[in-house]
């Protein structure tokens, strides 16, 4: 009796050892494990026949079942590492050809250059504490040129050629031709200090190659106690030095805009032509040989801009510039033809991912 | 306007001096504010032109309109072939360029043979010599010159550098040499010469002729001198003048009228002179013109006359349009006798009125509108005509006349020096501040010293623009140099208020970059559009309610857009045209329209908007597909919709269209809702096909192809995110349900009514099961298939929907959700009955 269940005990054993042999996934080891070593599995129903054996068998056959017991889990355990392992190895032995294109439908937006080059000036005021106004883009004469101290019957006024707009009640409104009402309506709401830059759609009555009737600009105004022109001039090359790059020198040059007094345009060195071992710039097709590029006009805010715009010249002083964001965006990126950014040609603006 | 360096250099130069340089003075000239546009030196190779003396001439053997002419160079005699019709007769004086001479348009001369005969050199005409636009002839010179002297001995501004400058509308005075000449001697201490600014004595002798002008239009005509001249000799003017002329770019016609032209580009100051015998009654009178009157201008065109119009009348009709262009009757001509000078001051803006008005911009109109002098300047500049004309034309003068109507008084200006360094922020001397105004003609007495100094100054009359004490800072600064103002941040005494963008902008910069994420490209549009664009995208209202520009480039640009769907159609149909890829654009852009609620509000600025059309910031997104590959389905667009709401922190979904979208397909469209996940739902856009209609109209495929997203940022709700939802304890499980409806029920519309159902139900116990996000995919109830076909009526479709529940505080299993599942479908099934539905559960 004793031996027969021995016997029983090992065959069982080496039919595991068989079946293991043949077993290739997870689920397979574990149907063996259930038939072999479960509740009614055929090595553990071998250990309740114990009890038909002669006392003194009894220990002997314990020991044999506990033996026998241990390697058949010791021998499933090891077959499921086997093949945990073969399966880690195979599937290392995958191999896919990734320089082939990406997939999926995805794609890459971008930004405008204007846009990008507007918010890469607003992100450089801002940090030195200026905040983002707008304003209409349809104008009332008054803000437009009037407060701005444009005379009516003045030349100055055929320095922007106008759009007018038919009204429909008693007004003369015109598309705005420059970012500046922004000043009056940020001066007539607010006391100083005022800290602003003004970005947006502006319109002049011009179209040729190097004019579009519709435009961008910036406008910058700070009006504060103490308010000088050097502190324009600083502003100015923290600008420059930030957007088109450190150590370009600024130079102003005495102009005429009718909101500013004294008024000057800004150039600053020409970066396409510039050595960089002595940060000189000798002269290129894009400066037109001057060394110098034109990007501004900037002054001291009139007294009588002050004065329509409910603001004491005696207790405060100011500076405002405007410039073309869609002339420094053809700068940065070497834009020749103003066309191109009023397009819509995919494969320009896809060009400006960031 | 034209500069000649060696005009400059006359009038700043006095013996001994050395001329001021090129390079100086063009750097000078852009740092005073007279921006030097261009350069150009002229004249280059005329140093080897020297006088040829005709000694023969005989017609060439071999060709009839050549001659062989024999020049005499004042060393020898030198055969020439020349071709010119006007040679003068023996012993007669010509320009003549030797053999190695290279003229100014880059010819070299050298010895050759014409049809047989030698010519060893070139006689010249004006053309062929760069100083004039006579071209011909050949330039025939003064018989008294002697063969052999150099040309540029003769005429020493030949040679010249001529700066084309800017000048700004607010600096009349440097519309002159002398001006310019000014403003340049400030910077280097030197004065105008003053015999360039007297003289005025010598004609103050001229007998007064009280009858030679009449002034009626006091408010209109400041001052007018008048000047009778007597035994005028019109003819050509000397070769020094007509070079000079034709160096700043004006036309020489005769000694009389190239006077005036000189006076003008050397004074800013401009005149004219009538031919007094085609005056009729000899004197003229200063009024407003009659309404239709008219008048034949010098350039031999008719202009309509109207009272708004100053004019220079005889005693019969008007002989000039004052400050803007003479008349045609009275111009002289070659056979003039009798002259009336004219020098005048006019108002300005009624000069600029009538140039505007009849489309004339003259020189002289150019100057008036800007002010010129009627003081000292105007009678130096009198005075220098006149004595022109008597030098070149012999001209007497015989009787004068100087009325006056209403000018602009003299101003006191009070500048501190110590506002003069607090604007500029830069040191200045006051001794410095006294010769720079003292330089510029503005009469300065100063009192007090240093910081504190002040000056009392009147400017001159030829400086209208200095009216303020800010305007004689500028001077100072314009002349002590912007370089010398230090880089200098001042300390603010306060940051800027408010936040760093308006709440809708911040709002639209997010819609733009969740575009972009989205893998759209920004455009950028034209903010004009055409009437055929309005009526196509908005019907008969949208024309009705449109702004529209009264001084339009063109026809398509004769209105304000109110969508900005069609420049990025536009955009479309270039991009198609152009290349085959497929096209994702956006453009964020302003709306206009009038609109019949105008902006009320009380702020400042509330008068003057009240009277603006409205302006709406909207964003739309167009796809058109490439032209091979697989089209994108209308709803790939829904999706970009919803994301970019969500993006900006909005809850967004889909509804059906209260009103249809005229611009998308009738059937191919839905709304876009947001919410800020606490309020109220908001239309805020749409999504779908684009009209076919439209899609011909830019010539874009119209088969279902092309779709659009329109928001409107206006309503896009502020996303407030509040406070966080907390996060499911227990498992979800769910239950699927598949019920009959018509094809046309939207959807949504049936998963709202579910949701009603359920949210009608209140909340459950937390040991209770209700509705809830479902752990596989977040969503409630999901609308998983839309079957149609064998076993589904015509017109009818099978939706299978799936609802989810759980229960806050413990897990439930699908048998215990089975009781309240078939609760929500039966009072479900009803409501989709209440409407017509029809339903059939399967």
């Amino acid at each position: 009796m004793s031996d027969q269940l021995s016997k029983q005990l090992s065959e069982q054993l080496q039919q595991l050892t068989q079946d293991l042999a043949h077993s290739e996934d997870a689920d397979a080891l574990y149907e063996l494990q259930v038939r072999f070593l479960g509740k009614k599995g055929s090595i553990t129903t071998l250990k309740r026949q114990m009890g038909k054996l002669a006392p003194e068998d009894r220990k002997a056959f314990g020991q044999a079942f506990n033996a026998v017991k241990v390697e058949a889990e010791r021998a499933i355990d090891t077959r499921r590492d086997a093949l945990v392992t073969a399966a880690r190895e195979a599937d290392l032995a995958r191999h896919e050809d990734l320089s082939m294109p990406g997939e999926g439908e995805r794609e890459v937006g971008t930004l405008h250059p204007i846009t990008q080059t507007r918010r890469a000036l607003e992100d450089i005021f801002a940090r030195m504490g200026f905040a983002v106004r707008e304003g209409p883009h349809i104008e009332d004469e008054r803000y437009n040129f009037d407060k701005l101290n444009f005379q009516p019957g003045h030349p100055a006024r055929d320095m922007q050629d106008t759009f007018f707009v038919r009204p429909r009640l008693d007004a003369r409104l015109v598309l705005r031709t420059h970012t500046s009402p922004v000043q009056v309506r940020t001066m007539l709401a607010h006391e100083p200090p005022i800290r602003v830059v003004a970005p947006g759609t502006v319109f002049r009555k011009d179209d040729d190659a190097t004019h579009s009737p519709m435009f961008h600009q910036l406008e910058g105004l700070f009006v504060d106690r103490h308010v000088t022109m050097a502190d324009l001039k600083a502003t100015l090359y923290r600008f420059v030095g930030e957007f088109f790059g450190e150590g370009l020198k600024v130079r102003l040059r005495p102009s005429y805009f009718p909101f500013v007094e004294p008024g000057a345009e800004v150039d600053m060195q020409c970066p396409f032509c510039r050595d960089d071992a002595t940060g000189a710039s000798k002269g290129c097709g894009l400066c037109k040989g001057t060394t110098w590029i034109e990007i501004a006009g900037s002054g001291m805010v009139h007294p009588n801009v002050f004065e329509s715009c409910g603001i004491d010249p005696e207790r405060y002083t100011g500076w405002a510039f405007g410039l073309g964001l869609d002339r420094m965006a053809m700068l940065k990126y070497a834009v020749t033809h103003l066309r191109l950014f009023f397009d819509g040609d995919v494969r320009f603006l896809e060009q400006f991912p960031c | 306007m034209l500069i000649s360096l060696h005009w400059i250099n006359e009038l700043v130069t006095t013996e001994g001096q050395t001329p001021l340089d090129e390079t100086d003075v063009a750097v000078a000239l852009t740092e005073l504010g007279l921006e030097v546009e261009a350069t150009t030196r002229v004249g280059g190779g005329l140093e080897a032109i020297v006088v040829g003396e005709v000694r023969a001439k005989e017609a060439h053997p071999n060709a009839d309109r050549l001659t062989a002419v024999t020049l005499f160079d004042g060393a020898e005699e030198i055969p020439v072939v020349c071709g010119a019709t006007n040679l003068p007769e023996v012993g007669g004086k010509v320009a003549f360029a030797p053999v190695g001479t290279t003229l100014p348009n880059g010819l070299k001369i050298a010895a050759r043979e014409v049809r047989g005969a030698t010519s060893r050199g070139m006689i010249c005409s004006e053309v062929e010599l760069e100083i004039g636009p006579d071209g011909d002839g050949i330039l025939i010179l003064n018989a008294t010159w002697s063969a052999g002297e150099r040309l540029l001995d003769r005429v020493p501004g030949l040679q010249d550098v001529v700066f084309e400058i800017g000048v700004t509308p607010n600096r009349p005075d440097a519309l002159g040499h002398v001006g310019v000449a000014r403003d340049l001697g400030v910077r280097w201490s030197r004065t105008v010469r003053k015999d360039r600014l007297q003289g005025v004595e010598e004609w103050a002798r001229v007998p007064v002729d009280a009858g030679l002008v009449q002034l009626e239009a006091p408010a209109a005509c400041g001052r007018y001198r008048g000047f009778a001249l007597e035994s005028l000799a019109v003819r050509a003017s000397p070769l020094w003048m007509r070079t000079r002329l034709h160096r700043v770019g004006l036309r020489p016609i005769n000694n009389v009228v190239d006077v005036t032209n000189y006076v003008l580009a050397e004074y800013g100051q401009p005149q004219h002179v009538f031919d007094r015998d085609h005056l009729d009654g000899g004197a003229v009178v200063i009024r407003s013109a009659r309404s239709d009157e008219t008048m034949v201008t010098l350039d031999d065109s008719t202009l309509t006359l109207g009272a708004s119009d100053l004019v220079i009348a005889d005693a019969s009709r008007p002989q000039a349009l004052a400050g803007v262009m003479g008349g045609a009757t009275s111009m002289v001509t070659d056979g003039s006798t009798r002259g009336l000078l004219e020098i005048a001051w006019f108002e300005p803006s009624g000069v600029r009125t009538s140039a505007k008005r009849h489309g004339l911009h003259t020189d002289s109109s150019h100057r008036f509108e800007r002010q010129v002098d009627h003081g000292a300047l105007l009678d130096a500049a009198a005075a220098r005509a006149l004595t022109l004309l008597q030098t070149l034309a012999g001209a007497s003068v015989v009787g004068r006349c100087d009325v006056r109507g209403e000018l602009p008084s003299a101003v006191e200006i009070r500048l501190r020096h110590s506002r003069l360094e607090g604007l500029l922020g830069v040191s200045v001397p006051p001794a410095e501040v006294s010769r720079i105004l003292l330089g510029l003609g503005v009469e300065c007495v100063v009192t007090g010293a240093g910081n504190t100094s002040v000056y009392l100054c009147v400017p001159p009359s030829f400086r209208p623009d200095l009216s303020l004490e800010v305007d004689l800072i500028e001077e100072v600064m314009r002349h002590v140099g912007l370089d010398a103002v230090p880089v200098d941040p001042v300390a603010s005494t306060g940051a800027a208020a408010g936040a760093l963008r308006e709440p809708m902008y911040a709002r639209a910069h997010a819609l733009v970059d969740a575009f972009r994420e989205l893998g759209f490209h920004e455009h950028i549009g034209f903010a004009f559009t055409g009437a055929r664009e309005l009526e196509l995208l908005g019907g008969a209202a949208a024309v009705e309610r449109a702004v529209q520009v009264a001084n339009p480039l063109r026809s398509q640009h004769a209105f304000m857009r109110q969508s900005l769907l069609p420049s990025l159609l536009d955009a479309g149909a270039l991009n198609r045209s152009r290349h085959g890829r497929h096209v994702a654009l956006f453009e964020l852009g302003r709306t206009y329209a009038w609109s019949d609620a105008p902006g009320a509000g009380s702020s400042v600025t509330a008068e003057i908007d009240r009277s603006l059309p409205t302006e709406r910031l909207a964003l739309s997104a167009v796809f058109v597909p490439s032209k091979q590959g697989p089209s994108t389905g209308a709803r790939a667009l829904v999706k970009v919709g919803l994301d970019a709401l969500k993006r900006i922190g909005c809850t967004a979904r889909t509804r059906p269209p209260e009103a249809l979208d005229p611009h998308l397909h009738p059937g191919v469209q839905v709304a876009l809702q947001a919410s800020d996940g606490a309020g109220e739902w908001q239309v805020v856009g749409s999504v779908g096909e684009l009209h076919p209609e439209i899609c011909r109209a830019w010539d874009l495929p119209d088969s279902g192809r092309i779709f659009c997203v329109t928001l409107d940022v206006h309503a896009v709700p502020r996303a407030d995110r509040g406070r966080h939802v907390p996060l499911p304890r227990f498992p979800s499980t769910s239950r699927d349900i598949s019920i009959e409806l018509p094809v046309h029920v939207p959807v949504s519309a049936a998963i709202e009514a579910f949701a009603n159902v359920a949210s009608a139900r209140g909340t459950a116990a937390p040991d209770q099961p209700q509705i809830s996000a479902s752990d596989a995919s977040g969503a409630e109830i999901e609308a998983l298939e839309d079957y149609r076909g064998d076993g589904v009526p015509v017109g009818r479709k099978a939706m299978l929907f799936r609802l989810s529940y759980r229960a806050e505080a413990r897990s439930v299993t699908d048998d215990e959700v089975q009781p309240l599942h078939e609760e929500i479908v039966a009072a479900t099934i009803l409501e989709f009955e209440s409407k017509g539905w029809a339903p059939i559960r399967r």
